[in-house]
Formats: C-alpha cells, structure tokens, sequence
C-alpha cells in the first residue's frame, strides 16, 4: 500500500472529527494513515461491561483510591464511574498547568471521547454564524449556514440523527430519523409553555445521535442507557460503530495506535506540510511519515498544541502563529446549573425503557420574538427530563421494615428538570500555550490552561437559572429547587477555539477550508477551529466541517493546488 | 440507572448526605488507609445482615440478608469509606448492641424480630435529628451510614432488582406511559 511511510494523507487522532476525516478520505480513494496516540479499543470486543449487571460490580458505581489519586479532575465530575475509569487518560503520565481552574476530560485511546460522547446533535443557524459579526465579539465567521448546510446532511445521514422536524429557525431541521419519544409529561409541558409564551418557546424532543432505525449494520437503540460502556448493539455513533469499520471498508486506512504525533514536518521553502513525527508510546523510538496532506483532529486544545510544536525554527510560536491568535480564544460551554421541581399526577403510567437522552429547549434569549431587555449577548439552552421516584426517595414516617420495603417498591411522584447549557464568548485573553518547564511522561512540553468565564456569561446564568423557573412554574411543576454549581472552562467538555477560522490571515489560524493559512495542506478541522461557539453540543458541526473541508483537500490535490 | 441519579436518592432516601466526605463521589480510598483493627469478623457480618434484614425484611420477595448486603456494607466501608467514617461504623456496631440492650435488655442479635424493629425505628430518628444539627466537623451517624448502604446494596443487588421490579436489561423500546395500577411491578 504505501511504501517507505508515504501515505497520500496523514489524519491526526481517531476520534469523532479523525474518524470522519479518515473515513471520508478513504472513501475518496486516498491512502491514509490514522494515528492515534492511545492502544486500541476494538468494537464490541472490548465493550467489556457493557452487557455486565449492576450487582456484578463491586462498588455498584464507585472509584477506588488508587484511581482517586491516579484521576484527580475526574474526580472534580460525574464521570468518576467505575464501569469507564480505563477510558480517561492517566493524569500523572500526561499532566497539565492550571494558570486559572480549567477541566480537561481526556480520552487517548482509539475512538477517543467518541466512545463517552453526550450524542446530542444540533446544527448551528446562521444565527450563531452571524453573532460575532453582529456584536463584534471575536472575528466573523468566514462561512454561513449555506455553506455547511449540505455537509450536516451529509454526516446526519451517515451518522444516523434522531429528532423531530420542528422549523424552528434557531435550531434548523436535518435528516432525521424518528425522534425517541417525549414521555406523557413532558409532553404536557412543553404545550403548557408553547401556551404560556404564545409559542415563542419550545420543548422538544432531544436529537441524538442514538439510532432508531437500523442503519448499516448498526442494531437501532436498545434503550439501556449505558452508551458510555460501549454499545454491543451498535446504537449510537463512535469512530468504532461507524466510521472506523466505513474506512476499513476501502482497504485504503491504515491504523497506527500508540503514536504521539509531536510535529508536523515543514517545508519553509514550499511553504508546506511534508508529514508528520510520530514518537511511538510503547518504545519511545522516533519515526517520520510523510503525506500529501495532514488532517490535525486531536481534539482542540491537542490539535493547538500540535500546531505550537510544529515548525518552530520558521514560526517560534509555532505552525499557524503569525496572526497572534494561535492557543487564543478558547472557549467551552458554561453549565452545572438547573432548576427541578415536582409535578402533580400521573400516577396511572409509568416509563418503560431507559432512554439515553429526554428532551432539548432550544434558544430563545436574544432571538427574534424575545420579549424581554437581556443584560448579555448570546444565549442558552436546556436539556433535561422528567421521570417517577423510585426507590431512593423519601418515605414521611416510615423508617424501616416491610411496608418501608414495599413502600420504595412502588413509583413515586413524578419530578421534571433541566440543565442549561450557555455560549461562552471568544474573548483573546482566554489562551492556552506551552508550559516548557513542565514536561509529561515522554518528555513532552505540557499544555498550560489560562482562561475563565466573565461577566457576560455570568449574568447569563443568572437568567438561565430565572427562565427555567419560571418555565416551570408556568408549566406547573412544584417545590421548584435550583442549583448553581459555578463553571470553570472545560467543564462542559465542549472545549474548541485556540486555531480560529477567518477571512483574513492577520487575524485568524485557518481559513473558510480549515488549511492553515501559513500551510494551506494542513487542515485542523476539530473543536479547534471554531471562532464562536453557539449554545448548542459542537460534535455534529465538527462532523460536518471535516467532512467539508475533506471534500476541499481532494478537489485541491486533484487541482494539484496542494 | 445513572450513578450519580443512584446516589442522589440513596442520600434523599436516608434524609441527607451520602455518607463517606466525598465517599462514592470522589471514590473509595485504598486498603492501605484502612485503620489498623477495624477489620470485619464473621460475627459483625452477621450482626450487620440482620440489621439491613430489619431495615429491609423478606416478604414477599427476598429480604437484605439474602442479597448478602452485610458482607457488602463491610466492602464498601473497607474500600470506600474515609479513615473516621471506618471508625465511626466500627464504634456504631458496639453501640447499636449497646442501645438494644438498654432498649430490650438483650443484644441485638439475642433480641426478636419486633424488638429489632422498634430498636432501628428509634436510631433512624435519632440519626435524622444528629445529622440535621451536627456540626460539619463532627462525625456523621452509624446508623444512618448502616441503612444508606443497606439501600444501596439491596436495590443493586439480584435479588432486590429481580424480585421487586420489572428488571429489563433489555428494554429495546421506550414508552413514556405505560398504564400503572398498585401492585404492579415497576420497569427498571
């Protein structure tokens, strides 16, 4: 296939945008080498709890010490589980600096965070793209929704998108299969609030990337809600359900795990990429691979950091430093705050079925029919449920012994809540860069995490806390509690920006294609790459954009413009 | 079922906070913070079945002491607990023999079913009223660490899922409104 390591394309990491790359890439007949820097992780054969019952683990949830200590920002989470501990990278190997608190949720291993993704998928409108133009944060958009538009199609329909068709503007239809079902309470609310605001708000149904309808040689959802451990039915997207076994299909991928990719080869003369250095995890040993093109999807904040370590004897700062932008502009979603209340009733049905989502209110701050004077730009949006007691509640007088027992046994009211998940500005001053005093277990320069929300998204929670409440309420739920947990960036695990998109190369990394403006057969099509970052789950959009930007990099190298 | 759903309830169900500091949350600590002394003899895993088989009796469906959950409580509180929480539950068994003795004259494994009873029905109030008014340094009530892990094992156990609900590692479909009478089993 390729010989003395030349491939036609070189993709950085395997997880939901490397996936894409490669499969997309293949499938247009180039040969490609995907490396990932973490071992293997083979579909349905390595989903070793998946099929496990709850009392089949000892802890029934809990992490041991030798992981607390081993896992420290994990720990700071809910992802401290003991049926996933082996996904999250091993944090005294591959530390990082923390200039102000900054979470970063890592997966090196193959597939990536595609594995433990949140499967929510939402297309941005020209609503987000137009935001930074608008009200002048950050940098305009070098694309609008027509431009990526057809690219959603493409990856929903591969990737299999359940969801309703709902016309909203701020949140626009896309090739869906049948959504999973609203249960009859929530079904209530959401006409309740359509009322109460005159149908200016919306409850709808989550759009997931959980299959309802058998696709490819993918089984629809079970409905166990244990994505995270693997789906032995191939439920949900992954690299590994989807993309990695399309890729195969070619005989076009080649696959190398265990392999940090530490620079990316340039050429200052040709002003181009020639591959890429690959520094094997298992024996420390060096090797060069070289490629028409490098696709950089290590994730954001490790795409940057790539770029940072790339030819530094041409741009100190690194490949794609020349605007002052590189490792600037990081941004993340702001979240761990909601509103949960009870509701009266509905005491003759239950749930059966266990979904792996429930149901989305999509923005309506700040957008066309918002009635009321808002103190930040942007806005927000919720996801949540509603769902009957069990047996964890609370029974008034009744403390022990058989009744309490049959007590627990039978379902109890039924309670509703919601989570609001916020747009964090691009704001310069949040960055990331290279601490070289610290080195992670290879001897590799570790990141250094310099960013925080401000007073914009911090008056947003106040209103996000306020909305909800009084959605709610209108919609008659009960004993309504809120909770704020405060936010420090990455918590949302929606990390991106660092290596923005834009018209001009004065102030941006990439251009409307994702190439590297200082090397234009470099693309970084990840998280990385975004110059705002809307409300919504970012996974599908960065589907799209490598897709897109895929599409662009074999129509150039067929121009032999790369 | 969600784990942090799962021991949110267990911490609503006991009136409070899940016991252990951080306990499931931040997760266990290691066998090497175990204090020296505190291991479990049979006769405490005996003692503890039939605290959680008061707390949750056999009935129709199988009891705590069946799903073998005093042998569970001593893994948890081995691997889970902090170092003054160990010592606290520790402590908690002498002085739940204690208060039987006081209450009926007779320890608790000596006393019959009815007396155990009345003995966990009055720690679990005396345990809701400590923990309501303690100080955030003070220790946190043996009782109430007793019946949390009771809860949490029996209803994660076999026989607790098996027995008393609809378990359904399968679901396959979903339906948000299944008709629901009394006495029907719940889908879990």
């Amino acid at each position: 296939m390729a010989d003395n390591n030349t491939y036609d394309a070189i993709v950085v990491g395997s997880g939901i945008s490397g996936g894409w790359a490669a499969k997309e890439l293949c499938e247009k007949g180039l040969k490609v080498l995907m490396l990932e820097r973490g071992g293997p992780y083979e579909h349905l054969k390595d989903y070793k709890t998946a099929t496990k019952d709850p009392w089949e683990f000892t802890h029934r949830g809990a992490t041991t010490a030798q992981q607390k200590k081993d896992y420290p920002v994990i720990h700071r989470g809910w992802a401290a589980y003991d049926r996933i501990m082996d996904a999250w990278v091993n944090e005294i190997d591959s530390p990082y600096t923390e200039i102000k608190p900054f979470t970063w949720w890592r997966v090196y291993r193959m597939g990536g965070r595609s594995i433990l993704w949140g499967r929510q998928s939402y297309r941005w409108s020209d609503t987000d793209f137009e935001a930074n133009a608008k009200d002048g944060h950050g940098i305009d958009w070098p694309i609008r929704y027509n431009d990526i538009a057809p690219w959603y199609d493409h990856v929903e329909k591969f990737a299999g998108i359940s969801g309703s068709l709902e016309g909203l503007p701020q949140l626009p239809d896309g090739k869906f299969m049948p959504p999973i079902p609203l249960n009859m309470v929530e079904k209530d609310v959401a006409e309740k609030i359509k009322n109460f605001y005159k149908g200016q708000r919306h409850l709808i149904n989550s759009r997931t990337a959980n299959i309802t309808e058998p696709l490819s040689e993918r089984t629809n959802c079970q409905f166990r809600n244990r994505c995270w451990e693997g789906c032995p039915f191939g439920g949900y997207f992954s690299t590994q359900s989807s993309t990695l076994p399309a890729a195969m299909k070619t005989n076009n991928l080649t696959v190398r795990p265990l392999s940090i990719v530490t620079k990316i080869l340039y050429d200052k003369d040709k002003k181009k990429a020639t591959g890429v250095e690959v520094l094997d995890a298992s024996d420390n040993k060096t090797y060069e691979f070289n490629s028409k093109i490098v696709f950089v999807c290590a994730s954001a904040l490790n795409s940057t950091w790539l770029l940072f370590n790339s030819a530094t004897d041409v741009f100190p700062e690194g490949l794609g430093s020349n605007s002052g932008e590189l490792g600037h502009n990081v941004m993340d979603h702001h979240y761990n705050l909601g509103v949960s209340g009870e509701i009266d009733g509905y005491t003759d049905i239950q749930e059966q079925g266990r979904r792996p989502c429930g149901f989305y209110i999509p923005r309506f701050a700040n957008f066309t029919g918002d009635s009321k004077k808002r103190d930040f730009v942007r806005g927000f949006g919720y996801q949540g449920s509603a769902s009957r007691q069990n047996w964890g509640r609370e029974i008034a007088e009744l403390n022990v012994g058989g009744e309490f027992k049959d007590a627990l046994c039978e379902p109890g009211n039924w309670r509703i809540g919601a989570t609001g998940f916020g747009e964090i500005l691009p704001y310069h001053e949040n960055k990331i860069y290279l601490d070289k005093n610290r080195k992670d277990k290879w001897g590799l320069p570790v990141l250094a995490m310099d960013a925080e929300i401000k007073d914009n998204e911090m008056k947003m929670r106040v209103a996000i806390k306020e909305e909800l409440k009084e959605m709610l309420d209108a919609a008659g739920v009960k004993n309504l509690s809120t909770y704020d947990s405060g936010h420090a960036i990455g918590h949302g695990i929606h990390e991106m920006g660092t290596a923005r998109m834009g018209n001009d190369p004065k102030t941006s990394v990439l251009n409307k294609h994702n190439q590297v403006w200082d090397a234009m057969n470099v693309f970084v099509t990840d998280g990385a790459c975004m110059a705002s970052a809307s409300c919504v789950n970012p996974s599908l959009t960065y589907m799209a954009f490598t897709a897109r930007a895929a599409d662009h990099a074999v129509n150039e190298l067929k121009k032999q413009n790369l | 079922m969600e784990r942090r759903e799962l021991l949110k309830m267990v911490a609503v169900a006991t009136g409070g906070v899940v016991i252990g500091g951080e306990f499931f949350l931040a997760g266990c600590k290691s066998k090497d913070a175990e204090v020296a002394g505190t291991a479990f003899s049979s006769d405490n895993i005996a003692l503890l079945d039939e605290v959680a088989e008061t707390i949750i009796p056999k009935t129709a469906t199988a009891g705590a002491k069946e799903a073998e959950v005093g042998k569970f409580m001593t893994v948890m509180v081995n691997d889970c607990y902090e170092e003054a929480d160990q010592k606290t539950f520790h402590e908690g068994m002498k002085k739940l023999d204690e208060a039987c003795n006081k209450m009926h004259g007779h320890s608790f494994m000596k006393a019959e079913p009815a007396h155990r009873k009345e003995l966990l029905t009055s720690l679990d109030k005396e345990a809701k009223e400590y923990m309501k008014n303690k100080k955030k340094e003070d220790p946190n009530h043996y009782f109430l660490m007793m019946k949390q892990l009771t809860l949490l094992g029996y209803f994660t156990s076999k026989p607790g899922l098996e027995q008393n609900f609809n378990y359904q590692p399968v679901p396959a479909k979903y339906d948000g409104a299944i008709p629901y009478k009394k006495g029907d089993k719940l889908f879990v």
